[in-house]
C-alpha cells in the first residue's frame, strides 16, 4: 500500500503535466518552458529548504534574494559589454529609453562572438552569487538577533524596500517599465537555441541539487540539523550557532540569486513588479507541500506547484467566467495549503527522522525498546 | 512649515493606521502571531462600504455598522476555523504565520473576484475607487469632514477600549488571559472566548479604518499588503504589547510618512515622492534593530540621566 502511494506521489503530477499537452499547440516548446520554470522553482525551493527545512531559519523574504539576482542581470548584462562594441554613449546615458536598442545590439554582437555571450552569462551567474551572498549577509544581521515573527516582517519589508527602490530609481533597471536583457545564446537559432538554453538551466539546477545534497550529508549538514532541533544543545557542544546561520543564509541566498539570474535571462526582461511578496509565499507553498527537511520533498513541491500553475494557465483559454482565473487559482492554492498545514504538516514526503549513525536491526531494536520499557 | 493640507493628510492617515494597529496588537497578543491578513480586512471593510454606496446609494457613514461587522466576522471565522485548530495541534509560530499569509492571499483574491463580478453586473468601475465629499469651513479653514470623523472615531475607540480593558470584568479577563493563559483558565476564564472577542474586535477596527480609506486613497483589492507593512511598522514601534503604544506608533508612522516625504522632497534632497511607501519600512527596520521592544520600552529616566551627564 505504502509503495503504491509512493509511486502515485511522483506519477500523478507528471501525468498531470502530460495531460496538459493535449491542450497545447506547440508541445515541444511547452515542454521546454515547463522544464525551464521547473529548474527556477527547484532552485528556489532547495534554497528555502536549506534555510527553513534544515536550519530552521524562517525566511519570509525569499523574493529579495531572487530579485537581487534578476536586478543585477538586468542592470549589468548589456551595459557591461555595450561600451566595447561601439554603442554610442548617448544610448547608455538614457538607458531607460534606449535599453531595448542596446540589448538588441548586444544580442547581435553575441551572434558573431558566442564566447563573449557565454562568458557574460557565466559572469552574471558569478555576480548573482556574490550579490546573493552579500544580501544574505545583510539579512543575517536581523536573522540572528530577532525572533521568528519579527524576522519574517523585517525580511518581507526589506524585500519590498528593494522593489520600491528598483521601481523608482531609474538608472538601476529603468524603473517601472523594466529592462531588456540580451540573449547570451543568440548564436543558436530555432529549436536548438531553446533546447540548449533549457539544458543549461536544468544542469545548473541539477548540479545545485547535488551540491546541496552533499552539503547536507556532510558534517556541516548534521550540524545545521542539530541547531534546528536544539539550539542550546548545539551551542553547548561548541558549535558557533551565529556563524553557521550566517553561512546558511549566505548559501541559500546565493542559490536564490542564481534562480533570479536564470529567470532574467530566460524571460529576456526584468520588471520590478514581478517580485511581489507573493513570490516568497509561493516558495513556501512548494517547500511545505512537498515536505520540509528533505530535498526530494522540495523537488516534488516545486513540481506540484508548477502543475497547478500550468493547469490554470491552460484552463484560462477554455473557462468562460466573468473574472480572472488566476485569482481563483490563488484561492485554491491557499485553501489547499491550509489543509496541508492542518492535516499533513510534515508534507507529502516527510523528513526521515532518526537517521542514526549505527543502524540497528529490527530485532535488536525491539529488544532495546523492551528493555527501555522495563526500566521505566 | 507644512501647509494645512499636508498636516490634515498626515492626521487622517495616522488615525487609520492607529485603528489598524490597535487591532493588530490585540490579535498579536492572543496567539503571539502577526496576522498578515490584517491589511486585507481593511480592504474588506472598504469594499463593504463601497458596495452599499454603489448599489443602494447609502451614505458611507451610515454604513459604519456593516463596515465594522463584516471584517469582524471574517476575522472571527479565520480564528475559529484556522488559527485555533492549528495552534491546538501545536503548530509553531512560523506555521501560523504562513497560514495567515495564505488567508491573506485567499481574501485578496476573493476581493478581486468580487470586484470583477460586480463590475460586470453593475457596469461600473470597482477598482481604484475614491469617495469625494465637500470640505466644510471651520474657523476660517476649509477642512475635509473625514479629518474630523476619523479623529473622533479614533479617540472614541481608544477611550472605549481603555474603559473596556480596565473597568469591565471581560476586559480584565482579557488582559489576564493574554498575560498568562494557563493561569487564567485555571481561574475559570474561558480563554478561547476571550481570544475570539479579541479577533472580532480587531477585525472590526480594521473595517472602521477601511471606512475612511476610500476618502484618501484609491480602494483596490491590492492595497492590503502595502497597508499591512505600515501597520506592522506602527505596531512594532508601539512594542506589540500595548494598545496605547500601538496608537502612538500609528501617529508616528503616519507623520513620518506624510510629513517626512514632504520634507525630503524639498530642495536640499529632492527625493522623488514615489519613495513614500519606503519611509515606514525604513522606520520599522531601524526600530527593530535599535528599540526592538518598542517606544514604550524606552526608559526616560536613563535618557534624562544621560542628558544630565552631558
Amino acid at each position: 500500500m505504502r509503495a503504491l502511494v509512493n509511486i502515485l506521489k511522483y506519477t500523478v503530477p507528471i501525468l498531470w503535466i502530460l495531460l496538459l499537452f493535449i491542450g497545447t499547440r506547440d508541445p515541444i516548446s511547452f515542454f521546454l518552458s515547463i522544464l525551464a520554470f521547473y529548474s527556477i522553482y527547484l532552485l528556489l525551493s532547495i534554497s528555502l529548504n536549506l534555510e527553513y527545512g534544515f536550519t530552521g531559519i524562517p525566511n519570509f523574504g525569499k523574493v529579495m534574494f531572487y530579485a537581487g539576482g534578476a536586478f543585477v542581470t538586468g542592470a549589468l548584462s548589456s551595459r557591461l559589454i555595450a561600451p566595447f562594441i561601439g554603442i554610442s554613449w548617448k544610448y547608455l546615458e538614457k538607458f531607460k529609453t534606449y535599453n531595448v536598442i542596446v540589448s538588441t545590439q548586444v544580442s547581435r554582437f553575441f551572434m558573431q562572438r558566442p564566447d563573449v555571450g557565454v562568458s557574460i552569462f557565466v559572469l552574471m551567474l558569478l555576480l548573482g552569487v556574490l550579490i546573493g551572498a552579500f544580501l544574505g549577509l545583510i539579512a543575517s544581521y536581523p536573522a540572528i538577533r530577532l525572533r521568528e515573527d519579527y524576522l519574517g516582517i523585517t525580511l518581507i519589508a526589506s524585500g519590498e524596500l528593494l522593489r520600491i527602490i528598483a521601481r523608482n530609481y531609474d538608472p538601476l533597471i529603468a524603473g517601472t517599465y523594466g529592462v531588456m536583457v540580451p540573449d547570451p545564446f543568440y548564436w543558436l537559432s530555432g529549436i536548438s537555441h531553446e533546447i540548449f538554453r533549457v539544458g543549461v538551466m536544468m544542469s545548473i539546477a541539477a548540479s545545485t541539487w547535488i551540491i546541496v545534497e552533499l552539503l547536507i550529508k556532510s558534517p556541516f549538514g548534521r550540524m545545521i540539523r542539530a541547531i534546528r532541533d536544539n539550539e542550546l544543545a548545539a551551542e553547548a557542544l561548541g558549535k558557533d550557532v551565529v556563524k553557521v546561520r550566517m553561512k546558511v543564509l549566505m548559501i541559500g541566498s546565493s542559490i536564490a540569486a542564481i534562480a533570479g539570474v536564470l529567470y532574467a535571462f530566460y524571460l529576456g526582461s526584468v520588471q520590478p513588479d514581478d517580485f511581489m511578496p507573493i513570490k516568497s509565499f509561493i516558495v513556501w507553498v512548494m517547500v511545505i507541500l512537498g515536505g520540509a527537511g528533505n530535498n526530494k520533498g522540495a523537488a516534488l513541491g516545486a513540481l506540484l506547484y508548477l502543475s497547478i500553475d500550468r493547469t490554470i494557465i491552460t484552463l484560462k483559454n477554455y473557462l468562460l467566467v466573468p473574472f480572472d482565473v488566476n485569482n481563483l487559482a490563488y484561492i485554491i492554492i491557499g485553501c489547499l495549503f491550509i489543509l496541508v498545514l492542518m492535516y499533513r504538516p510534515e508534507g507529502l514526503i516527510p523528513e526521515k527522522s532518526g537517521e542514526s549513525i549505527i543502524k540497528l536491526s529490527p530485532k535488536l531494536l525491539s529488544k532495546v525498546k523492551k528493555n527501555y520499557n522495563k526500566s521505566l | 512649515m507644512f501647509s494645512l493640507d499636508v498636516i490634515l493628510d498626515a492626521l487622517i492617515f495616522s488615525n487609520m493606521i492607529s485603528l489598524m494597529a490597535i487591532g493588530l496588537t490585540l490579535t498579536y497578543q492572543t496567539l503571539k502571531v502577526p496576522n498578515f491578513a490584517h491589511g486585507d480586512l481593511v480592504t474588506l471593510g472598504a469594499y463593504a462600504v463601497l458596495f452599499l454606496y454603489k448599489t443602494f446609494n447609502v451614505n458611507p457613514y451610515l454604513a459604519l455598522p456593516l463596515a465594522f461587522l463584516i471584517p469582524a466576522f471574517f476575522s472571527l471565522l479565520t480564528y475559529l476555523l484556522i488559527y485555533k485548530p492549528l495552534s491546538d495541534r501545536g503548530a509553531s509560530i512560523v506555521v501560523l504565520m504562513i497560514a495567515s499569509i495564505a488567508v491573506e492571499i485567499i481574501l485578496r483574491n476573493m476581493l478581486h473576484i468580487f470586484a470583477d463580478v460586480m463590475r460586470n453586473l453593475q457596469k461600473t468601475y470597482y477598482r481604484s475607487l475614491i469617495l469625494r465629499e465637500k470640505n466644510i469651513l471651520l474657523g476660517g479653514f476649509s477642512i475635509p469632514p473625514v479629518a474630523i470623523s476619523s479623529t473622533l472615531t479614533t479617540i472614541f475607540v481608544a477611550s472605549i477600549i481603555y474603559l473596556f480593558l480596565t473597568k469591565t470584568k471581560l476586559g480584565v479577563a482579557m488582559r489576564a488571559s493574554i498575560e498568562n493563559p494557563g493561569l487564567a483558565s485555571v481561574l475559570g476564564i474561558d480563554v478561547n472566548k476571550v481570544y475570539s472577542i479579541s479577533w472580532f474586535i480587531a477585525g472590526g477596527l480594521a473595517g472602521l479604518a477601511g471606512l475612511f480609506l476610500p476618502y484618501r486613497m484609491p480602494a483596490d483589492p491590492e492595497i492590503g499588503w502595502g497597508l499591512l507593512l505600515k501597520v506592522f511598522s506602527a505596531s512594532i514601534l508601539g512594542g506589540l504589547d500595548n494598545i496605547f503604544g500601538a496608537i502612538a506608533g500609528g501617529y508616528i508612522i503616519g507623520n513620518v510618512e506624510y510629513l517626512g516625504i514632504n520634507l525630503l522632497s524639498r530642495p536640499p534632497i529632492n527625493l522623488s515622492t514615489s519613495y513614500r511607501p519606503a519611509l515606514p519600512l525604513i522606520a520599522m527596520i531601524l526600530a527593530l534593530l535599535f528599540v526592538p521592544k518598542g517606544i514604550t520600552s524606552i526608559n526616560m529616566r536613563k535618557i534624562k540621566k544621560w542628558l544630565r551627564r552631558q
